[in-house]
């Protein structure tokens, strides 16, 4: 498991009971923000789901375009972290990464002003 | 948190095995990155060959849905970006393509199968996503549940996919 193996690799080595304050040090120098920042941002993204359904309307949706913009920014640079190497090579894709994210934060705001909003494009094609 | 950090210390000085993990508990020159980044620039440089490894190692459950977290992950993620630069450059609005599609004979089937496509990596992602979260928690490691939570991952993910898809 890609972000777990430190985790596992902990638990096996040590029967020091707590092994979590190791494991979560390692993986918070991997990991490109902090841990503690980036399960926030899922916890919140999750919290999210029921309130478009009950609540839909601009306040959700441009919470909406925050919270999924920023999970998958993060999300994607983890993917970079293992996968590309050299200063050179990383800074460019981590720029890379901000300016699609920070397009896409652009475009899905452009779309809840302009356009019928998040919530209501998600349920739109369920009513055809 | 004070406690904890002072009683591991205290535990681990008595256990003379476990000083070897600890040789790197000294501050060194250079920072784990670099040691990394160094590691990869040697080795590239020298055109060494890597060794076969996703592709000798037996596939297991827990193996495949981690990369299936990350797939669908990556794919929800480019899907997104997809729609909101779609967004800012189609010159007409979202009504108008939704109509498009719904005008083009597309039979029933293939409403529902598409309903079903996008649902099956939402559900999925976030299942799995809550698993990931529970084992942030220190929760779960244990080997035979670790393949417990991943059937009930798989098997939510199938009802809900059609369960959406039915909708």
């Amino acid at each position: 498991m890609y972000s777990c193996a430190g985790l596992i690799v902990y638990q096996k080595n040590q029967d020091v009971e707590p092994f979590q304050m190791t494991a979560r040090r390692i993986h918070a120098a991997s990991s490109h923000s902090t841990v503690s920042s980036s399960r926030a941002a899922s916890k919140h993204w999750m919290g999210m789901a029921p309130d478009a359904y009950l609540y839909p309307g601009p306040l959700v949706e441009y919470s909406i375009a925050a919270a999924l913009t920023l999970h998958g920014h993060w999300g994607i640079g983890q993917v970079l972290t293992d996968y590309v190497y050299g200063d050179v090579k990383v800074k460019l894709a981590k720029a890379g990464v901000l300016l699609l994210s920070t397009a896409t934060f652009f475009g899905l705001c452009y779309f809840n002003y302009h356009d019928v909003g998040l919530c209501k494009a998600v349920a739109m094609p369920w009513q055809i | 948190m004070l406690l904890m950090t002072v009683a591991r210390q205290g535990l681990c000085l008595s256990r003379s095995q476990f000083g070897v993990l600890y040789r790197h508990a000294v501050p060194m020159g250079t920072t784990a990155k670099e040691e990394m980044n160094k590691f990869w620039a040697k080795n590239t440089q020298l055109n060494r060959p890597v060794s076969p490894h996703v592709s000798i190692y037996k596939w297991s459950i827990p193996m495949m849905m981690s990369i299936s977290h990350r797939g669908t992950g990556v794919a929800l993620s480019s899907g997104i970006s997809a729609f909101a630069l779609a967004a800012l450059v189609l010159p007409e609005s979202y009504p108008y393509y939704l109509d498009l599609i719904h005008s083009m004979t597309f039979g029933p089937q293939f409403l529902a199968f598409s309903k079903f496509a996008l649902a099956f990596p939402v559900a999925y992602h976030t299942f799995n996503g809550i698993r990931h979260l529970a084992w942030d928690l220190g929760k779960g490691f244990k080997i035979p549940e670790v393949y417990r939570s991943g059937y009930i991952v798989i098997a939510l993910t199938v009802l809900t996919s059609i369960g959406l898809a039915a909708m």
